[in-house]
């Protein structure tokens, strides 16, 4: 699981905090739709002339 | 009545309020998605972010967001982050959060402050200003600066990157209050 790190300042205490099931979710599209958009952006130019 | 103040402790005034900075806990920032410092005391008017190496899996800029008792606030933001390097210079904007970085590289680390101050507490709303640099080939410097107001008093602040997908993979983060 995605996780974020939490700071608590006034205890001094540091935890990780686990993504939500929501939140795991929406990370997992977001990734998907950057690696779509760069396989989009890597894609070969086919260059077609005519005769 | 005379008081003394021998610097062996805080000075709290009637409202609670520290006199002097006070720092937070250094973290380290080698996993996760974003780094929050939470209960932040309600008469803080000065918050000092400070990044010592840091380096994320990509190469999405580098952000510090506002929040309060609601949350983290990721909209609204009045954010711009000039990147002046041997290459020449470049500006980039956001609504999203305050930009701290611009064009980094994944392989770069970086070194950076970043100054939050109370410009009205009557509307909460924060101005924000620093430098960073990107630690890239150009070995360039950033400017930023940026307003936002939330919607209640800030009891929290977030480091984390543009796309929010990105991971912390080195370095260490710390904050002073005053």
């Amino acid at each position: 699981m995605t996780h974020r790190t939490v700071v608590n300042c006034e205890t001094g205490q540091i935890t990780q905090v686990e993504y939500t099931a929501e939140e795991q979710a929406a990370y997992d599209a977001a990734v998907a739709a950057q690696a779509s958009a760069e396989a989009q952006t890597e894609s070969p130019v086919v260059e077609v002339t005519n005769g | 009545m005379a008081v003394t103040i021998d610097g062996s402790a805080s000075v709290t005034i009637n409202s609670g309020a520290v006199l002097g900075i006070t720092s937070g806990t250094a973290v380290a920032s080698t996993s996760g998605t974003s780094i929050d410092f939470t209960s932040i005391p309600s008469w803080v008017k000065r918050i000092t972010v400070m990044l010592n190496g840091v380096s994320t899996n990509g190469t999405s800029n580098i952000q510090v967001q506002l929040g309060d008792s609601g949350g983290i606030e990721t909209t609204s933001y009045s954010s711009v982050v000039s990147r002046i390097g041997s290459t020449g210079a470049s500006n980039t904007t956001s609504t999203a959060g305050f930009l701290i970085n611009n064009a980094i590289t994944a392989a770069g680390t970086f070194f950076g402050v970043v100054q939050i101050t109370l410009f009205d507490s009557a509307t909460n709303t924060w101005s924000c200003f620093g430098t960073s640099n990107s630690a890239d080939a150009a070995n360039s410097g950033c400017l930023f600066n940026g307003s936002k107001a939330t919607s209640a008093t800030l009891d929290r602040v977030r480091i984390t990157t543009a796309n929010g997908t990105d991971t912390f993979d080195a370095g260490s983060i710390n904050i002073l209050y005053e």
